[in-house]
């Protein structure tokens, strides 16, 4: 077998399997225009080697001059779709460079079938057998050279500059991995376009006796053609790989937490506020009264909750908006198809752009229905607990609080009585007559007065926060002790603030806490002289947002060993007590906002402080 | 004796109360005056004042049997009606047994107050009255001398003239004499009344004393 057979033979085929496996991939649609070309220059090299190959064998001088005539179409060709190529696969090569190798090209062709008997030859005189490597003989063709040869060579030197343009361009694109496919293809194209054209120019001028080895000197650069277009594709498979991998992954992922949100009642969520949308892990809708084909936006969304809430939800986000950190949190209620009401507890972020204009917020809302509803039953309780406390207060109070109630009566009856007794004297004494019974009038207001205060203290209703002046509630709570105090023999100091600001509270509780003190007080001076039991009652504000209120007796002082356990529950110094005041007051002013303290006196007695904040928007 | 009319006394610290009830005083013309505390009261106080005392058990600062106790000690003798917004009955005998006329609790139906009023400024005229009496036979004793005063102890202890006379170192004759001047000057015709009016001044028999005189 002879060398030159299997070297053809392989050059042949692999260029035609390049050509396949490139205009495979255009088929398919991967780089369309560069792989086209590709295939084009490896199937015009294929035909050059074939026809290479039947030059190198052929003894007849038609057939060599023919063959050599017929070569310049795949040259066109290959020179055709080596520009295409330049150009769409690297986008760089001046264009006007293209076209003027091409026509050059076109020309040469042209004039290899018009001038002579080819481009190469003015007349083949001959064939020649020639010895090269290996001991094979070679037909190699010998005549005068045509005149218009320099134009095949014209148009490769516009190839090769138009190669060069194309590369630095590239090279001026600045990546690295630019740069070096610049270099290497087109260091690659030139040499071996060089050397191919030379070469066949000197076997043509006799110069030198070898075959023709344009095909080889191709061969590398469709390699190097190859391996761009592969190595594209080698990556774009590696990319496909790593993007299913991560698909698979962010499916999984969003399962887990789609699973984790539902096991944990959890709601996340995104709401695109630019575009007012909110995607949620929650996907039946149906529950909230949301029908599923429905694009959520907020006021959708604040349409499905309680109206009160509604208001609070927007606050929260605008403020969420401008506070400085994006946080939001609220908490609403929505009335669910199964006619049960829901808790929710919603805590969100906000994403700024770089002009601080909000993108989107990011969050979770949690159900929190059942420790809503514990927390309202404990609610429920201490309330009544408060009521029960205030209710046993009252009755301790119930002996004076009859007599406090008598005096207005007995005034009441003794001016009536006079007023009879004047009438029957003398029925012309109306003045008198109408003095009495004007005072008789304020007498029962006065009575009217206590119960309405009574009454106040005694019932039992939720907690109703409102503006409230604690030097009144103090006055107030004063008149409804009063007689007992009288009784007890002890006397009040009162020292109030009268700048003192507003305080928001319930006025029952408060003045339940204000009257547990003041008996407090009294029953520890029951063993103190009568002249010297004094219950001292001080207002005053303690800072710009807080109020200090100081309930002071003159006992015996609390114990130190007892000074904590005087708030706890269940202890009592007293025989019938429960020992229930203390904590409840406690219980009251912590949730007030404020705190309830106890500390002795230096002389003797012990003093009850307990602060509370004033409402906002008072000034100092 | 002439009198000024009596003068009914309201301490209560209930101004509307105190405002009522002299109302109802005034309307059936009694003389009021009203006080909204004890201590008021007692810088006004003056011992034989006539009238009564009309008073609020539940008083600041002095309960009003305290007051009670107090006028006692300076010598009231105007009696007390009590009056009570809730009274107990460990107070109400307590009360009483202190001298109080009544005990009535508010509101007062003014038919109670009334009588009761009427009962105790009768009574206050019934002591003044005796009080007064008392007075004046001390005064009449005081004039007597010595040995007039020594002779009426004796008179009064039952003894004879002339046991007198032999008690004393001196005869019969002058002891009649002392007797007839001692009785002159207190004003008495009899010797019962002597006896009596001596009772009343608190003069007692010497006999239980002086046993030896027992021959």
């Amino acid at each position: 077998m002879s060398w030159i057979n299997v070297l053809w033979s392989m050059l042949a085929s692999v260029s035609l399997t390049f050509a396949l496996l490139h205009l495979f991939m255009w088929a398919k649609g991967i780089q369309p225009g560069a792989n086209l070309s590709f295939a084009a220059a490896a199937v015009s090299i294929a035909v050059i080697t074939g026809m290479e190959f039947i030059a190198m064998r052929t003894t007849s001088v038609e057939q060599m001059a023919m063959l050599l005539r017929w070569a310049h179409l795949p040259v066109l060709v290959l020179w055709v779709a080596i520009f295409c190529f330049v150009r769409g696969y690297f986008d760089a090569g001046r264009v006007w460079l293209a076209w003027l190798g091409s026509g050059l090209r076109v020309l040469a062709l042209i004039l290899s079938f018009t001038t002579g008997q080819n481009l190469f030859f003015n007349e083949v005189t001959s064939v020649k057998q020639v010895a090269i490597l290996g001991g094979e003989m070679i037909s190699i063709a010998q005549g005068s050279l045509n005149p218009w040869y320099v134009v095949g060579p014209l148009s490769t030197l516009v190839l090769v500059v138009f190669v060069l343009d194309a590369a630095v361009t590239i090279w001026r694109r600045g990546t690295d991995t630019d740069r070096r496919r610049a270099i290497m293809f087109t260091n690659s194209i030139t040499f071996f376009l060089v050397t191919a054209v030379s070469h066949t120019a000197l076997v043509n001028a006799g110069i030198i006796e070898s075959p023709y080895i344009v095909s080889l000197s191709f061969m590398p650069i469709l390699l190097c053609m190859s391996y761009e277009l592969s190595f594209d594709l080698l990556r774009s498979a590696q990319l496909a790989n790593q993007l299913q991998a991560s698909e698979a992954e962010l499916r999984i992922n969003k399962q887990r937490m789609r699973l984790a949100a539902s096991a944990a009642d959890l709601r996340l969520w995104e709401w695109d506020m630019v575009h007012d949308e909110i995607w949620s892990t929650e996907k039946n809708y149906k529950l909230y009264g949301i029908s599923q084909e429905e694009k959520i936006s907020f006021d959708s969304f604040l349409n499905i909750l309680y109206e009160e809430d509604r208001k609070t939800v927007r606050l929260a986000v605008e403020n969420a908006i401008l506070n400085g950190n994006g946080h939001y949190e609220s908490e609403y209620r929505i009335m669910m198809t199964d006619n049960q009401v829901h808790w929710f507890n919603s805590r969100g972020r906000i994403e700024f752009s770089e002009g601080a204009q909000p993108l989107r917020m990011l969050g979770v809302t949690i159900d929190i229905t059942r420790r809503k509803q514990a927390e309202l039953a404990v609610q429920q309780q201490r309330n009544e607990l408060a009521h029960l406390s205030r209710v046993t207060l009252l009755s301790e109070l119930s002996g004076s609080l009859a007599h406090e109630l008598n005096q207005p009566l007995a005034a009441i009856l003794s001016n009536a009585q006079a007023a009879q007794r004047f009438l029957a004297r003398d029925k012309d004494n109306l003045a008198e007559v109408q003095d009495i019974l004007k005072d008789i009038v304020d007498e029962d207001r006065r009575a009217g007065d206590i119960i309405h205060r009574l009454r106040l203290l005694l019932k039992k209703s939720q907690a109703q926060y409102l503006p409230l002046d604690v030097n009144k509630e103090v006055e107030d709570v004063l008149k409804l002790v009063n007689s007992d105090l009288v009784n007890h023999n002890i006397i009040v100091n009162v020292d109030l603030d009268q700048k003192l600001p507003a305080v928001t509270g319930d006025r029952v509780q408060l003045q339940q806490v204000l009257l547990n003190l003041i008996m407090n007080a009294s029953e520890a001076m029951s063993l103190t002289h009568a002249s010297k039991r004094q219950i001292t009652i001080r207002t005053e504000q303690n800072s710009v947002d807080n109020i200090q209120v100081s309930v002071g007796d003159q006992g015996p002082g609390i114990p130190s060993e007892s000074m904590k356990s005087i708030f706890e529950p269940f202890f009592t110094t007293k025989l019938q007590g429960m020992g229930l005041g203390l904590p409840i007051c406690r219980t009251i002013i912590r949730a007030h906002g404020g705190q309830l303290w106890a500390t002795n006196n230096t002389v003797s007695g012990a003093v009850f402080h307990f602060s509370l904040p004033t409402s906002p928007g008072q000034s100092a | 004796m002439n009198e000024s009319a009596p003068i009914v006394f309201v301490i209560d610290d209930d101004p509307s109360v105190l405002k009522a009830m002299t109302r109802l005083l005034n309307s059936i013309e009694l003389n009021v005056a009203a006080f909204a505390s004890p201590q008021a009261f007692l810088e006004q106080f003056q011992p034989g004042i006539h009238g009564c005392l009309v008073l609020d058990v539940d008083l600041p600062s002095l309960s009003g049997l305290e007051l009670q106790q107090e006028l006692a000690v300076r010598g009231n003798e105007l009696p007390v009606i009590f009056l009570t917004g809730h009274g107990d009955i460990p107070m109400s005998v307590r009360a009483m047994k202190q001298g109080a006329v009544d005990f009535l609790t508010k509101p007062v139906h003014d038919q109670d107050l009334i009588e009761a009023i009427h009962v105790a400024i009768e009574k206050n005229r019934m002591n003044r009255r005796i009080r007064a009496e008392l007075a004046e036979i001390r005064e009449r004793l005081a004039t007597l001398t010595p040995r007039e005063r020594e002779v009426l102890d004796h008179v009064v202890s039952g003894r004879l003239n002339k046991q007198i006379a032999a008690d004393l170192g001196t005869v019969e004759k002058t002891i009649k004499v002392h007797r007839a001047h001692l009785m002159k000057k207190l004003n008495v015709r009899s010797l019962a009344d002597l006896v009596r009016m001596a009772e009343r001044a608190g003069i007692r028999s010497i006999i239980m004393d002086q046993k030896e005189y027992e021959t």
